[in-house]
């Protein structure tokens, strides 16, 4: 068994209490946690799905940006911080298991250590172009 | 592996005829490995009493530090060796981005808080930064890893042949986490006590206090129970005893917890609340099969 790093396990224990949509990464890039306001959004909760790498991750959520074209996993802000280990904006649109699009405004945080990046933390609001309506 | 309490008390030293059994003294473990070579774990005040009890001759120290507060390093001017010329000391903590690990041990061992300055002491001391990996201190492989506690704080693991010891005095891995639902790679500290012989670890509040001290960093008793039950400990000691905890407030503790361990599943026998003075030794496990057969 490894060890998830103690600055993973705490993030996602703060994400754990939060309302609002957050997703974790490692330091590799995968998809290690979202928490309950995040599977409401995606119709889909991460005990069901399970850490997902970037393939399986774009066929079920997308995203996709504003001409409606998938972004490639690379390209996320969430990857972007973790692997340039700067902070990442953007605006883009997931799409919910039941086929609902959201339009959504992403940050995403590199989580820096002592040993270097252990991963990043997005966290999704309802975009501004979207009116502030759906769940996010 | 021999082991022994020098010091089980968390916070603040609690000397006084209501804690005369347990012990008053922060916390402190000696340890003695298979091939004689001596560590002690936290610097609290009962390392005074482990430095009285070490010869006066050449020799070397290995100190593992899990953090910086108070109750761990405030033995560290008081320890007999550290002002004996022919001892060698070796400090071990954790890094922090603020300041290098002598730097922030010479704050407290600097005026006006000590008489003495660290460049002053008269043995060879040496400070170093705990690795990542897992490294070797005589006949045992010690490995530190971070865990959930305020500030920049470790837990150890030391494997001596076939047996191990955890220590992680000061630990709250069920803040914002259910520990009996959670993933084990989740869980701050599991590795460090997956299946180890001997756990020595918080037990600071009871489940009673707990509520008042979330986010403190340390553990309820129900919360000790049930990391040293996800993680297979074979036997496990509750330390880091609150100060305003009596020998009788214990002895009630420990009746209560030795309920709740065997409502959990767990063996009567292999669970018990430090106190000073309490010694252990961890055969290899070669040796108590043996024994066991006997």
């Amino acid at each position: 068994m490894t060890q998830r790093p103690l600055e993973l396990i705490l993030a996602r224990n703060l994400m754990s209490a939060l309302s609002t949509p957050a997703f974790l990464v490692d330091e590799g890039g995968l998809l290690v946690f979202y928490n309950e306001a995040a599977g409401m959004l995606l119709g889909k909760r991460f005990e069901e799905l399970g850490t997902v790498g970037a393939e399986e991750w774009g066929s079920l959520f997308g995203p996709f940006d504003e001409q409606g074209e998938p972004i490639p996993y690379d390209e996320l802000p969430l990857v972007t911080a973790v692997r340039a280990g700067r902070p990442a904006h953007g605006e883009l649109t997931v799409r919910s298991t039941d086929g609902t699009l959201h339009e959504v405004e992403v940050s995403a945080l590199p989580i820096q250590t002592p040993h270097g990046s252990q991963g990043a933390i997005a966290v999704f609001w309802p975009a501004a172009s979207s009116n502030g309506a759906g769940p996010a | 592996m021999k082991v022994k309490l020098w010091g089980t008390r968390g916070s603040i030293p609690a000397p006084g005829p209501e804690t005369i059994r347990y012990g008053g003294n922060t916390s402190c473990v000696g340890v003695t490995l298979s091939d004689g070579s001596m560590l002690a774990l936290d610097a609290g005040t009962g390392i005074r009493c482990l430095g009285l009890a070490q010869p006066d001759e050449p020799t070397r120290l290995h100190i593992l530090l899990t953090h910086l507060h108070l109750d761990h390093i405030q033995g560290l001017v008081f320890f007999a060796p550290a002002f004996r010329p022919q001892t060698e000391i070796v400090i071990w903590g954790p890094a922090s981005p603020e300041a290098s690990l002598r730097d922030r041990i010479a704050r407290y061992i600097s005026a006006p808080l000590s008489p003495v300055e660290v460049r002053e002491l008269p043995c060879d001391v040496s400070f170093r930064h705990c690795p990542e990996s897992e490294w070797e201190i005589g006949s045992a492989r010690i490995r530190a890893a971070s865990v959930t506690h305020r500030g920049p704080t470790l837990g150890y693991r030391i494997d001596d042949g076939d047996s191990s010891l955890t220590y992680i005095p000061d630990h709250e891995p069920a803040l914002g986490a259910d520990l009996e639902s959670l993933e084990e790679d989740w869980i701050s500290g599991f590795a460090l006590a997956r299946d180890t012989s001997l756990l020595i670890h918080d037990g600071q509040y009871t489940d009673a206090e707990y509520p008042c001290h979330v986010g403190w960093g340390h553990s309820a008793t129900s919360h000790a129970l049930s990391f040293a039950r996800r993680t297979g400990a074979e036997r496990t000691v509750l330390f880091h005893h609150d100060p305003l905890h009596s020998d009788d407030q214990l002895d009630a503790l420990a009746v209560e917890s030795q309920r709740e361990w065997v409502e959990l599943g767990g063996d009567p026998g292999t669970l018990e609340l430090g106190a000073e003075r309490d010694e252990f030794e961890l055969p290899a496990r070669a040796a108590k099969a043996a024994a066991a057969t006997v």
